[in-house]
């Protein structure tokens, strides 16, 4: 097993490559993810980050190339192995993907009530737990979905994430649509997740204030391929033209002394 | 002149191929429903709910729809009998009627319309908007949960909708009979029992079960395979009440001949 300073390989994608009929979105994509590491992916709108993370978990497939999740090669893995890898990530959609037809706290406990029985009572409780940690008020636990703001919605989301205190995190755009103050507490949550259970989590954002403060590994997703990547620091070395147009509108030097 | 022939050949030919496409997708996805269906665990809150909402709250249509055609062939057959003094076969015709044909068909329509739309939109809404993606990761099956609960309760609820739309379809026609074209209500309820058989209700319920697979099957296929945001769910819930109505004409169309031919 691949090591770095003794972190296990959490995620391994080897040239993987995705396309929709003749349009190459993926071109040999290869990176690792550490234990304990938080890495964001940036790039423009429609660079395939969000496809990316859909074939992690499954939902495409890879033309070719290969994914290992702990050590487990999940390309053509038969689907009922794969859903027993994916019990243990924490996964949370570009627009929440709430269910509808359910109540807030009923979504939150979801995966959680598929393994264990559980009273409302119980549930309930379980679900007002994590939402705590994310500002959001008990009241919104029995309103459904489409009765609470977006951002409430994507906190609700995050809070399914979660629930059940995964090893692994992905994030598809999880402060997109906050306010400042909001996604400052998702951040913070998300490091607090990682740092505090050792799990390791992919973060897809557009944020850079958001990557400044998640981030101990940026990639950039250029051209249909990994075209930089490295720590936050670096990015105000690096000559990468993309790199450069992403940290202009940030005001450098006060996020990083934050 | 070549170009264009080719041209129209190659076009027809691509949409000959992408529709055998879409007919063997169909029958993966058939296949794959009828699977997950038999396989446990089931959803026993799901299938609760949706036994409640075809079944129960498609009622007051099926009743409305059934009661007033069997009023209207009540009149028509006895205005059409009349010229032939053999008005006494308005109970037979009515009886007949309604439990081999308009019953399951009428009844097969309206849930059609009410349920089967519903169904696709449903289902093509948690599509677009990724939910049935997110279920896959939250250790559920989409097929299991998703689509078994509706073929269960559809398979359940529309025979049993059709023996209660056929009883007020009989019923419409009675009523008519004695209060409008002067019958006698003891003749004309000896002649329906008299003339109700039992393979016409075993037929009826039979249509039902298999109008029940083929809205449950269409309506979810469409939704399930839905794609581009708002138009696409447009697109799933039309394509499944047309293509379910049609079959729901055609499938009774060989039923009938199969028992009856």
């Amino acid at each position: 097993m691949e090591k770095r300073k003794n972190k296990k390989i959490i995620i391994k994608v080897s040239d993987l490559s995705k396309s929709f009929n003749d349009n190459i979105v993926l071109k040999n994509i290869n990176f690792k993810l550490f234990e304990g590491e938080s890495l964001a992916i940036i790039g423009a709108s429609g660079s395939g980050k969000s496809v990316l993370l859909k074939n992690i978990i499954g939902i495409l497939e890879p033309d070719k190339g290969s994914i290992q999740i702990n050590d487990t090669e999940m390309v053509n893995l038969p689907r009922n192995l794969k859903e027993k890898i994916l019990l243990d990530l924490g996964i949370t959609f570009q627009h929440g993907a709430l269910f509808d037809s359910l109540k807030n706290w009923e979504n939150i406990i979801f995966k959680i009530a598929n393994k264990k029985k559980m009273n409302n009572k119980q549930g309930k409780k379980l679900a007002f737990s994590i939402i705590k940690k994310l500002g959001l008020q008990p009241e919104i636990l029995d309103l459904y979905p489409s009765e609470i703001s977006g951002g409430m919605q994507k906190r609700v989301a995050i809070a399914r994430a979660i629930c059940g205190n995964p090893k692994i995190l992905l994030f598809d755009e999880p402060t997109s649509g906050l306010d400042p103050v909001t996604g400052s507490l998702i951040d913070q949550l998300i490091k607090t997740a990682v740092r505090t259970v050792g799990g390791s989590a992919i973060t897809i954002t557009h944020d850079m204030a958001s990557v400044f403060r998640i981030a101990d590994k940026v990639m950039l997703i250029d051209n249909k391929t990994i075209s930089w990547s490295g720590t936050p620091k670096d990015m105000f070395n690096s000559t990468n033209a993309k790199i450069q147009e992403f940290i202009k509108p940030i005001n450098s030097e006060f996020l990083l002394n934050d | 002149m070549l170009y264009l022939f080719l041209n129209i050949l190659g076009t027809t030919g691509k949409k000959f191929i992408s529709f055998i496409a879409n007919i063997g997708h169909f029958f993966i996805f058939f296949g794959s429903a009828i699977y997950w269906t038999f396989k446990p665990p089931w959803y026993l809150k799901k299938i609760f709910q949706q036994i409640l909402d075809i079944g129960y709250f498609s009622l007051p249509v099926v009743g409305l729809t059934t009661f007033f055609s069997g009023m209207v062939l009540a009149l028509q057959t006895y205005n059409g009998f009349t010229d032939f003094n053999s008005e006494s076969t308005v109970a037979r015709i009515v009886l007949t009627s309604i439990t081999r044909e308009l019953g399951p068909v009428l009844t097969g329509l309206m849930v059609a319309g009410r349920i089967g739309a519903k169904m696709a939109a449903e289902i093509a809404t948690m599509r677009v908007t990724e939910q049935i993606d997110a279920l896959g990761t939250l250790g559920t099956r989409p097929m299991q949960y998703l689509i078994a609960p509706k073929i269960i309760a559809s398979l359940v609820c529309i025979p049993i909708l059709v023996l209660i739309g056929n009883t007020i379809g009989i019923l419409g026609g009675y009523i008519i009979a004695i209060y409008k074209l002067n019958f006698n209500p003891s003749l004309y309820l000896y002649a329906t029992i008299e003339y109700l058989q039992l393979i016409d209700i075993i037929q009826g319920t039979v249509k039902a079960a298999i109008f029940g697979l083929i809205i449950s099957m269409v309506s979810c296929y469409f939704g399930y395979n839905a794609s581009k945001g708002a138009e696409g769910v447009g697109f799933a819930t039309t394509s499944s009440v047309v293509i379910s109505s049609v079959m729901i004409l055609t499938s009774t169309y060989i039923i009938t001949a199969l028992f009856f031919g």
